[in-house]
């Protein structure tokens, strides 16, 4: 027993295995496997050039979201959660690219898992590739015109998501991608999803049949309370402004577990107002 | 036939995760880090699994991206803690026989990469000397003299005598 080799490595294999392991192993066993099917289907897909150039950039606790991801999830014990499948960066001479991926993972309920997931990675993956269809134009374009190669500015991206709510009945979260290449330019993709019933949710499960009414009621006062302030200004309702939201209206579930209607910069208002989101408070109903 | 060589490689890396992890924790130091270096490792090694020719490399093919990755992510945090590394390398000398006990495992953290790569693959992942010359891209000899050059390290900073086998 008095081996220090065998003491050193009883000691290397004391090291706590952490109990995301096996999940964490899971889930990058299928993600590598879907890249692998995808990078064999498309000859020359994106991630194939990705993985060629890809500097592998580790941020773990440099950026607070991932941080707050992270201590979203609970180790044990929960329904579904949300996690990192691939996180990367690009750098070249057309683009610098920021990606964190998410997927999620539901006990049992695999098809919705499933779909989402698919969604989620197709939506990414065909954003990226107009990304890069958009920076080649562009640079085409601007060497044309006579500017020099060397002196073209990057197209910025970056995708990332964030946890809005999170509990025993409900999951929401939604993907974010900003374009940057002379005014920033993002984009949102919101999942809400009913873990007791095990499907996506829509605003009209949030706030009864009448959703379009109680959203574009709560929208209204929002909008008129915020325009009080004479440096907030919205487009009037006849002139590209608010008038109703959409079936499909974009939304989210807060921590609170209320509806919030996202829209898009210049949706309602003016550019430099950016995206506008509402808190719906559930009408008493439904509650 | 290149279907059973990804399936093997996904039931190899499944069955010996722990053991990927422990390489992993041993560079970075870092629960999370560890964590994301297996993940990134799985990912890029099943995503490329119909470059893996023979199956019968597997597993050094395997190590090889796994150390890789976890030195990727040692050099880029080396540079942000290497005020602090300075300041290290004296402090912990043998102390005594309680400290003795830890003095190996602790020293080996003192190698350069490239010799704590061949101590632990050899001591703790009982890997063949011909093995590790796989996983580190080496021939056989360079295996041999980083071995023994890093017995006499783990010597002069542990004050013991390390034999090798």
């Amino acid at each position: 027993m008095n081996d220090p080799w065998k003491e050193a490595r009883a000691a290397y294999e004391q090291t706590p295995i952490p109990q995301e392991l096996e999940f964490a192993v899971a889930s990058a066993v299928r993600a590598g496997s879907r890249r692998r099917n995808r990078r064999r289907a498309i000859h020359r897909s994106l991630t194939a050039a990705l993985a060629s150039c890809a500097c592998f950039v580790l941020l773990v606790n440099a950026s607070p979201t991932f941080a707050q991801a992270v201590s979203n999830v609970p180790v044990l014990g929960s329904l579904a959660r949300v996690f990192t499948v691939t996180e990367y960066t690009i750098e070249d001479r057309e683009h610098l690219i920021d990606v964190r991926l998410p997927a999620l993972d539901m006990e049992g309920d695999t098809d919705l898992e499933q779909r989402i997931n698919t969604e989620i990675q197709a939506r990414i993956d065909q954003v990226l590739q107009e990304a890069e269809d958009r920076a080649r134009e562009t640079k085409a374009a601007f060497v044309a015109t006579g500017g020099d190669p060397d002196e073209f500015m990057p197209i910025i991206i970056s995708v990332d998501y964030e946890i809005k709510c999170q509990n025993d009945q409900y999951l929401s979260f939604i993907i974010t991608k900003t374009e940057t290449l002379a005014s920033a330019y993002s984009e949102y993709y919101a999942y809400n999803i009913d873990l007791q019933a095990g499907k996506e949710l829509t605003l009209k499960d949030v706030l009864g049949p009448d959703y379009m009414e109680v959203a574009n009621e709560a929208v209204r006062e929002g909008i008129a309370q915020r325009a009080q302030d004479p440096d907030n200004v919205y487009f009037e309702p006849g002139e590209g402004g608010f008038e109703s939201i959409d079936e499909d209206q974009t939304f989210y579930l807060n921590q609170a577990g209320n509806a919030v209607v996202v829209f898009e910069k210049y949706e309602i208002a003016p550019g430099y107002m950016g995206m506008q989101e509402f808190e719906i408070p559930l009408p008493a109903s439904v509650s | 036939m290149d279907q059973t060589t990804h399936q093997r490689l996904t039931a190899y890396i499944v069955a010996h995760q722990e053991d990927f992890y422990r390489l992993a924790y041993s560079y970075v130091k870092n629960r999370d880090a560890a964590l994301d270096v297996v993940q990134e490792s799985i990912v890029k090694a099943l995503s490329k699994s119909d470059s893996l020719r023979n199956p019968d490399f597997l597993k050094t093919w395997f190590y090889r991206i796994l150390l890789n990755e976890s030195m990727n992510y040692y050099r880029q945090n080396r540079r942000l803690v290497s005020l602090e590394d300075g300041g290290l390398p004296e402090t912990a000398a043998p102390q005594g026989d309680h400290a003795a006990r830890l003095d190996l495992y602790a020293a080996i953290d003192r190698l350069d990469p490239k010799e704590q790569t061949v101590i632990r693959l050899r001591f703790f992942q009982d890997m063949k000397l011909e093995e590790i010359a796989q996983v580190t891209e080496t021939n056989l000899n360079t295996v041999k003299s980083r071995l023994y050059k890093s017995l006499r390290r783990l010597r002069e900073l542990t004050g013991e005598e390390y034999s090798y086998e």
